[in-house]
């Protein structure tokens, strides 16, 4: 009587044990690396190729940190980054939930055309644009403006956007936009009254998407932006290198400090996160 | 999250009937829905390519004032150019190993973090650290893997002192290696997108079907292919398509480690053309070239919109 | 109706919301740079206050705000590594700052593509003391850039690997040098004699650290302005490179290692020898207060008594042709070449000032400072890829050629050749 229950448990166990040790095998490659980031902003820039490595050095200290955070050129980054990523993660919702609406609910004309244009954009190589979209930026007198990097921002984050909106829209009964308008509204009432207030997980899958990219994003941030207090932490970040030297625990000081926004973002809606991808994903 | 066209919700038709004396109003709503899409992607996208396009087709642009009609002597250029055709094989290789590489290890983090057998704390904690690579900028993550790398580096060092190789191995110093290394940076930066949006589609497949599967008697390995596999398969073929495009463009990380070298050996398609440019000032063919990969990418794209439009 | 209407009207609103940002940006970026009282705002875009002391080039400018209260100078630094695709993508959009620093190397294709203005008809409507310039990059008889701070690349040594591997001479000639360098590789712990920096992202390594060999045998890669790489002077250094590789003395990682990761790799004291900026020496003295070693110059060809050349780099400046304050611009140029503030500020860089008349400052810096500046005035600056058109992809060409030599691929005589083709094709 007992033994099939013991081999089903062992069995188990043995399975619970191969996931686990899966698991920490896949954290290590996912994390000693960030570990060692940490390990650098910890040490003197001249332990930093010590020869063995240490991973904490006798001359721990926090410096590199203090330095950063005292020194307001540099909180000015952190400022900029905040402006600039919250809102390109407002505006894009905004504009992705108005383009998914019409791609979800509508029928008409070019639709497919302009479905496959919103897609394309995204293949095309940023860097190859550089010197023509520098151009347009001065014309349209964006250069050095958060608007200039928020709308360059806004074009890179919103076909992903789009794509995942529209796809969570069509998850959503049609019925229930068709219930408001028997009640003598209109789409537009039917969109803000009924749809938005019911995607807030998939707004937050695509808002933590677009504030990421936005919050990374390093080619544009540097080439369309000429003053310090214009900069993002990507391009502090690569202030830290000089033509001969890099300020090594400086630089690993102020990349986890940028990261940590994006962490805890992350932290606090992971499990919305994934749920609105979710639906999106499969149901789609 | 992957689908743009299917499955239109039943009755999406039954107003246009009903009310047709405001079919002008209503035929333009849509369109007023997308216009601030369309006017942004117009103004700050389709016209620089225009421009870069029309650039492809003269000589001496940007370097001097007046430029001339060259028609397609500068694609004749890039494509007869012996390094445009080994940055486009690196790049093939770079992108579809990527890729590969990406789904595989995604799929693979995404099914132990759902699996049944683990505490949701523990997930928890472990969704945490395999979304660590994401969170950094591409600068800083080919400086971190540049010191990792280093001949006298942490990873040397390991590996010697546990014996797994005599020397140190000179990572990116290699012709022979720096392709694959460069490569699997590329992997480890690139990999938490693809898993998180497995693990959303892993938690949408609905649990009968396991059950089902179950009182067919079928074991894990089976489940895997007949149940998780087909459930997956559009999330799976979307992210790789969208993989392959952002992989593609790829530049930074590549500048910043190997700047193309040592000898062309990682050389790609996005750091060709910016040599063309910023090195050689042939930003006339640097422009033929962007229109390349251009073309090239689109075909991805392509690819994309018409499998969304099958599903 | 009502509501369709309204519906609209809140649809226009969203184009609008759209519309208007783009119009308030276009506004906010237009302003004028001449304000109403009759200052002058001058934009200066360079690399260096990053890398001199905190704050100490604020100093300097704000020195010059008061001696001319109607110029504003606004400082805009950027990432060196970056400095050139802004500056060729400002240049493009005729947006470049009034005054920019400049690198000897990129002088050439700026001029042409007429980014930068011809400085000597400021000069002469300034009525400024040339003769005061320690030098001036020309093309075709304009000056385009003045060199204001300079920086010699000696040999540093790290005396103790020296002493350890036996050497009690630091080395002067080529063979002298590939004895301690082998000497220093056989003495253990992975430590190497030389290191090579070949990254082709940023090749600099191919003056800095190849070209220099060539340039201290008072050498030349040019002959009448066109490429020479095929003399035996050339040959004989590519030679010798690939004999300290064959050595086994050369630092690994060499084909992508970064200027960066060679001051790294002696600092840490796995190097013994490598030709360095002299900015370094209060870098390396910082990083690794206990390391002890000194600079000599680069050794030449054994029995060489000539000159010796010395390779340099420079913080030059230049004048934007768009500029449209291009005299208030020439007189930031003029106030940083003055004999007090150009002696300053070549004390902060760790550099030699452009002007004759100035000196560094040697009392509060080291010793081996003064005893790099007895060696700068003893040899001639070379290098020979300032002012030459493309330089950077005439030293990427090189570079990959030579890295073919390093690598068996190819024979010393045929990447020689190829360079020269390569060259040719640029600069014939």
């Amino acid at each position: 009587m007992t033994a099939p229950t013991t081999t089903l448990r062992s069995r188990r166990t043995l399975a619970k044990t191969g996931v686990i040790i899966g698991l920490i095998l896949g954290g290590l490659f996912a994390g000693l690396p960030v570990l060692w980031m940490l390990s650098t902003s910890l040490k003197p820039n001249g332990e930093v190729f010590a020869n063995p490595p240490k991973l904490i050095s006798d001359n721990f200290s926090f410096d590199a940190y203090t330095q950063i955070l005292g020194n307001g050129a540099q909180l000015r980054f952190f400022l900029n980054s905040y402006i600039v990523a919250i809102a390109v993660t407002v505006l894009t919702l905004l504009v992705a939930v108005l383009a998914s609406y019409a791609f979800s609910r509508f029928t008409f004309p070019l639709s497919k055309t302009i479905n496959a244009m919103i897609v394309s954009v995204q293949a095309v190589p940023p860097i190859t644009l550089v010197i023509p979209y520098f151009g347009l930026v001065v014309g349209l007198g964006l250069y050095n403006t958060y608007p200039g990097l928020i709308l360059t921002h806004m074009v890179f984050t919103l076909p992903y956007a789009i794509i995942m909106m529209t796809a969570y829209f069509n998850t959503l009964p049609k019925e229930l936009d068709e219930s408001v308008k028997v009640d003598g509204g209109n789409s537009w009432t039917a969109l803000w009254r009924i749809l938005v207030p019911i995607s807030v997980p998939g707004l937050i899958a695509v808002g933590v998407y677009t504030f990421m990219i936005s919050w990374n994003e390093y080619l544009f941030a540097l080439t369309l932006t000429r003053t310090d207090d214009m900069r993002t932490v990507p391009i502090g970040i690569q202030l830290l290198m000089g033509q001969h030297s890099y300020e090594w625990n400086q630089m690993m000081a102020m990349s986890i400090l940028g990261s940590i926004p994006v962490l805890v973002l992350f932290l606090i809606f992971q499990r919305r996160f994934i749920g609105g991808l979710t639906s999106g994903a499969v149901k789609a | 999250m992957t689908s743009l066209t299917v499955e239109k919700p039943p009755s999406a038709e039954t107003e246009a009937p009903t009310r047709g004396k405001n079919s002008w109003a209503r035929r333009l709503t849509p369109f007023g829905y997308l216009s601030p899409t369309v006017v942004l992607i117009v103004v700050l996208m389709v016209v620089p390519i225009i421009m870069v396009i029309s650039y492809s087709f003269r000589d001496n642009v940007i370097v001097q004032d007046n430029s001339v009609f060259a028609g397609f002597a500068n694609y004749a250029t890039v494509l007869k150019d012996p390094d445009f055709l080994a940055a486009l094989k690196n790049t093939f290789i770079f992108i579809t190993v990527s890729m590969v590489a990406h789904l595989l290890l995604g799929l693979g983090f995404a099914m132990m973090l759902n699996s049944p057998l683990l505490s949701g704390v523990t997930k928890a904690i472990f969704r945490v650290v395999y979304v660590l690579p994401w969170l950094f900028t591409i600068a800083v993550i080919a400086v971190i893997w540049r010191l990792l790398l280093d001949p006298s580096g942490v990873i040397n060092y390991l590996l010697t002192t546990l014996n797994i190789v005599s020397d140190g191995v000179n990572w990116l110093g290699d012709p022979g290696s720096a392709l694959w290394v460069v490569t699997f940076v590329n992997i480890w930066s690139g990999y938490p997108f693809f898993m998180i949006s497995l693990l959303a589609g892993l938690q949408g497949i609905p649990g009968e079907l396991y059950e089902a599967a179950s009182v067919d008697g079928a074991n894990p390995w089976q489940k895997f292919w007949n149940v998780t596999i087909p459930q997956l398969r559009p999330v799976i073929i979307s992210m790789a398509v969208l993989d392959l495009i952002w992989t593609s463009q790829q530049f930074a990380l590549i500048w910043m480690m190997t700047g193309g070298g040592p000898l062309n050996s990682t050389e790609m398609l996005s750091t060709f053309t910016y040599k063309l440019a910023f090195s050689e000032y042939e930003f006339s063919t640097a422009s033929a070239s962007a229109v390349i990969v251009l073309l090239l990418t689109m075909v991805l794209a392509f690819f994309y919109v018409r499998q969304q439009r099958e599903r | 109706m009502a509501i369709r209407k309204a519906s609209r009207t809140r649809l226009i609103g969203a184009l609008t919301a759209a519309t208007v940002a783009l119009a308030l940006g276009a506004c906010g970026g237009g302003g004028s740079d001449e304000a109403s009282d009759g200052t002058v705002t001058l934009e200066f875009a360079q690399w260096w206050a990053p890398e001199l002391p905190a704050g100490s080039f604020d100093k300097i400018i704000n020195e010059f705000q008061t001696a001319n209260p109607t110029i504003k100078v606004k400082l805009l630094s950027g990432p060196y590594a970056s400095t050139k695709q802004q500056l060729v993508t400002g240049a493009a959009s005729k947006t470049l700052p009034d005054v920019v620093g400049l690198d000897g190397a990129w002088v050439n294709d700026f001029a042409k593509q007429g980014a930068i203005t011809d400085l000597s008809k400021l000069m002469t409507d300034a009525s400024y003391d040339q003769s005061q310039l320690a030098s001036q990059i020309q093309l075709e008889g304009k000056t385009y850039m003045i060199p204001v701070v300079n920086f010699v690349y000696p040999l540093f040594v790290n005396q103790d690997l020296l002493t350890k591997a036996g050497v009690s001479k630091v080395p002067s000639t080529r063979t002298e040098f590939l004895d301690a360098a082998k000497k220093i590789s056989a003495s253990g712990g992975n430590v190497k004699g030389w290191a090579l920096p070949l990254d082709t992202a940023v090749p600099n390594g191919i003056q800095n650290d190849v070209m220099s060999w060539l340039w201290a045998s008072g050498g030349t890669m040019l002959a009448d302005g066109k490429p020479a790489l095929t003399t035996p002077q050339v040959k004989s250094v590519v030679d010798y490179v690939k004999s300290l590789n064959d050595a086994g003395v050369i630092a690994d990682g060499s084909l992508t290692m970064k200027e960066q990761d060679k001051v790294e790799k002696f600092t840490t004291g796995q190097v013994g020898m490598v030709f360095d900026s002299l900015a370094h020496i209060n870098l390396v003295k910082k990083n690794a207060p206990d390391l002890k070693f000194t600079i000599a110059p680069v050794p030449a060809e054994d029995g060489y008594t000539g000159k010796r050349g010395i390779p340099y780099a420079s913080w030059g400046i230049g004048v934007a042709n768009s500029s449209e304050h291009k005299a208030e611009a020439f007189k930031l140029v003029q106030f940083l070449m003055d004999q007090k503030t150009n002696g300053e500020l070549a004390t902060l860089a760790n550099g030699f000032p452009g002007n004759k008349n100035a000196k560094p400052d040697f009392s509060n810096s080291d010793p081996l400072f003064e005893e790099a500046f007895k060696i700068y005035q003893e040899g001639t600056p070379a290098n020979e890829f300032v002012g030459l058109p493309k330089s950077e992809d005439l030293m990427r060409s090189f570079d990959e050629n030579l890295q073919l030599v390093l690598t068996g691929k190819s024979s010393v005589d045929d990447a020689l050749s190829k360079s020269q083709d390569s060259w040719s094709s640029v600069i014939g």
